[in-house]
């Protein structure tokens, strides 16, 4: 069934932890909450499930209003997944999953009748816990009791799902079978789901839509890939990323780098010759120095082009496995002009980027200080016969210094600098 | 959900929908049986007298049961002071283990008891001033157990408003200000019972706890607030369950938190300020009797309520007859009796269990 909030707000005394929220979620759903600590996700979700009294919120159901709802009322429509469920009391699995059948029996005179006793029975066999049925429930794993609590859910047959952060105390192997769980009654039972969710990738493989909390506020809300952008995480999260695409899974996901306010722009410039992905670490370091960086020439698809790309570096592009034109070779070698030293990773060499190394070559004889990256032992980077090689080793002879990692690299920068 | 059927165990054995619901009915039936059976032992056991002129006696089995039935010299006795002593050993019995299921339950606690919110302490303020001033000589009998009651009743009410926060229960601050209102009347009672004298000996007496006030103007008074207290207890079973998985989820669940405690705190406080007023301080039954119920039954209250109500008639029934004939003629305070069994066993249970989880 739909949901919609329409102008929630909720305070703790002063502070106002909601501001002016409104949301849709439409029948069939999975809707991720996501925002920063102190957000007002699980705030949200108590105001929700009317745990807090929202001011003038108004939630709707299907098309109705929940105002005068009693609690088992209540109970019926939302049932909600906490972060962890413990308990000292020696209650059974079957216990716990029967809990979820509170609101549906009547009377207090009554026990559980053959059709409560039924359904916890079809809720623990969905997910998949009818083995753990006489186990003591506090003796179980985190993500067997999530999925016992997740039974206990189902058990109640509510409207809306909701979850708060089940996969917060979980290892890997438990958040991906907790989600999986999720989808798969999603999918196949239609229950709308809104999920508190802190981790942004399973976020994004999962969610059909995200809601970014930031201070209170609706920031965004959208597809995964509308709302997961670099621009939005950075204001809200203040953290610098990259998104790409999962090649498996096809969903996004989202690569932090660091907190951006760190780093003390000096502007040097330094230009960067790579290729191949190996230049990505050596242009984080850079960029994180404080360095002015730039990069060339680099065939657009080619990894170490999306790296510049994610962190704003000017490149010399060239068309996608073609070899370097004459005319971006003389681009490069302006960059090179422009810039204080240049720096070589260890990129693998074939017959269309040969050039690169000639650039290096030119960098060398123009006066500017050329640094090697030794590559990794064994590791050849020359599929030209050896022209490479000797194109290198005639580098290093005419006086390029060579480093064994990135921090040697940046040491030598600075005493260059300084 | 490759993942999860990796994980999957070889399934235990079929879970059959209805065991939960017969295993329950069997539990209770069992239980109220054995209470029968043990009341009726009890009844026929111990030493008679003294009554009137003449030594105490034991008489056999037949001849217990033959005096009850037909009239002979030991009829008035059986049907004055025995039955009715047995049958207040099991409401209080009752009472207590019923009152200590749900305030455990509320604290989210094992350790808590029916005496957790001042009840105890309370009393015994009340029933320490009564026998200063001997009011038992001059308004009656029943003045101590009602000034003991009035003493509870304003000890937990104290405990209630110091634990709450604008009509809300805290159930941190409730149990802290339980202590602290405890320690208070606890230095109360000492500083009395320094200047009582000659009621010292009886203070200490109702101090431990007795049942040697029993009569049928007792249970008749005792019978319906404990019966429907232990009632609407197991009514809210379901609720219970609920809050010991956290008040959130309670609330989740349909059930109302803040009503809940503040219903089962009443009703529970209730029932062992009753039960107190009449007997003293017996402790221990409120604390092991639900924790051992747990052990054995689980933790489910529409099962736990009734099987802690009937244990713990079963139990102090038991105390009580050990207490009247273990040093007969002589009788010891039935407190000292659950203290001396209960500690041990209790102790017992928990080793075993704890060994138990231990994998």
């Amino acid at each position: 069934m739909s949901l919609s909030v329409n102008h929630m707000s909720f305070s703790f005394g002063d502070v106002q932890v909601l501001k002016d929220i409104s949301f849709e979620v439409s029948p069939g759903e999975l809707m991720g909450v996501m925002g920063p600590n102190g957000s007002g996700k699980t705030t949200l979700l108590r105001c929700v499930t009317k745990f807090l009294p929202s001011e003038d919120g108004m939630v709707l159901v299907g098309s109705k209003p929940l105002n005068g709802l009693t609690p088992a009322e209540m109970a019926k429509t939302f049932a909600v997944v906490p972060q962890s469920s413990a308990t000292d009391f020696p209650f059974t699995v079957h216990d716990i999953v029967m809990m979820g059948r509170i609101p549906h029996i009547g009377s207090r005179l009554s026990g559980e009748s053959k059709k409560d006793i039924y359904v916890v029975h079809q809720a623990m066999e969905r997910t998949n816990t009818v083995q753990f049925a006489k186990r003591i429930f506090s003796e179980l794993s985190g993500g067997e009791k999530q999925r016992v609590i997740i039974a206990r859910a189902i058990a109640q047959k509510p409207k809306v799902l909701l979850l708060d952060e089940p996969t917060a105390y979980l290892d890997i192997s438990g958040q991906i079978e907790i989600m999986d769980l999720l989808k798969k009654l999603n999918r196949e039972e239609g229950i709308t789901t809104i999920a508190v969710l802190h981790d942004v990738n399973l976020a994004a493989r999962y969610c059909d839509r995200i809601a970014l909390l930031n201070q209170g506020r609706l920031e965004a809300i959208g597809t995964p890939k509308e709302v997961l952008n670099p621009e939005t995480i950075q204001s809200v999260y203040g953290v610098d990323v990259s998104v790409r695409r999962d090649p498996l899974t096809q969903a996004i996901y989202i690569m932090p780098h660091s907190a951006a306010t760190a780093i003390h722009k000096h502007g040097t410039r330094v230009h960067l010759l790579c290729g191949g992905g190996a230049g990505g670490i050596v242009m984080k370091s850079l960029h994180d120095g404080g360095y002015s960086v730039t990069a060339g020439v680099l065939n657009v698809l080619d990894s170490d082009y999306e790296n510049a790309k994610d962190m704003h570096i000017q490149v010399v592009a060239e068309a996608p496995f073609a070899p370097i034109s004459p005319e971006n070779h003389a681009e490069n070698l302006k960059l090179i002009d422009e810039s204080i030293a240049v720096v070589v990773s260890p990129f693998p060499v074939g017959p269309g980027n040969l050039r690169n190394l000639e650039a290096a070559t030119y960098a060398l004889k123009s006066g500017k200080k050329v640094i090697l990256l030794r590559p990794q032992e064994g590791q050849s980077v020359d599929f030209v016969d050896g022209r490479a090689d000797a194109l290198v080793k005639g580098l290093i002879i005419s006086g390029a210094t060579v480093v064994g990692d990135v921090e040697e690299l940046l040491s030598q920068l600075a005493t260059r600098r300084g | 959900m490759v993942v999860l059927i990796g994980t999957e165990k070889p399934k235990e054995e079929g879970h059959s929908p209805t065991d939960v619901r017969s295993k329950r009915l069997l539990i209770i039936c069992a239980l109220g049986a054995l209470l029968v059976l043990t009341a009726f032992v009890a009844i026929l056991v111990g030493t008679l007298g003294p009554i009137g002129p003449g030594i105490p006696e034991k008489i056999s089995f037949s001849e217990a049961v033959n005096a009850i039935f037909t009239d002979s010299e030991y009829h008035w006795v059986f049907w004055n002071v025995r039955i009715p002593r047995v049958l207040l050993a099991g409401l209080v019995g009752a009472a207590l283990a019923c009152s200590g299921t749900a305030m455990q339950a509320i604290f989210r606690n094992s350790m808590a008891d029916p005496f957790v919110i001042g009840v105890s302490s309370g009393a015994a303020v009340g029933a320490a001033i009564a026998g200063l001033l001997g009011l038992a000589a001059i308004i009656g009998v029943f003045a101590p157990p009602m000034f003991a009651f009035v003493g509870a009743v304003i000890a937990a009410f104290s405990v209630y408003m110091l634990g709450s926060v604008r009509g809300k229960i805290y159930v941190d601050s409730l149990l802290l200000s339980g202590v602290a209102v405890a320690a208070f009347l606890g230095a109360m009672v000492s500083f009395l019972i320094y200047f009582a004298r000659q009621q010292y000996h009886q203070l200490i007496f109702w101090l431990l706890g007795s049942l040697t006030l029993a009569s049928w103007d007792v249970v008749q008074i005792l019978v319906f607030p404990i019966v429907a207290g232990a009632v609407v207890i197991f009514l809210y079973g379901r609720d219970l369950d609920a809050l010991l998985l956290g008040e959130e989820t309670a609330h989740n669940l349909g059930a109302n938190p803040e009503f809940l405690k503040k219903l089962m705190l009443f009703v529970s406080a209730l029932m062992a300020a009753a039960a107190v007023a009449f007997t003293g301080i017996i402790g221990f039954v409120g604390l092991i009797i639900p924790h051992i119920s747990r052990l054995i039954v689980g933790s489910s209250h529409r099962t736990l309520v009734p099987a802690a109500t009937l244990s713990g008639a079963i139990f102090l029934i038991l105390a009580d007859t050990l207490a009247r004939t273990a040093v007969a003629p002589t009788e010891l305070p039935v407190g000292i009796i659950t203290a001396l069994c209960g500690g041990p066993f209790f102790l017992y249970l928990l080793r075993r269990n704890s060994t138990g989880r231990d994998r």
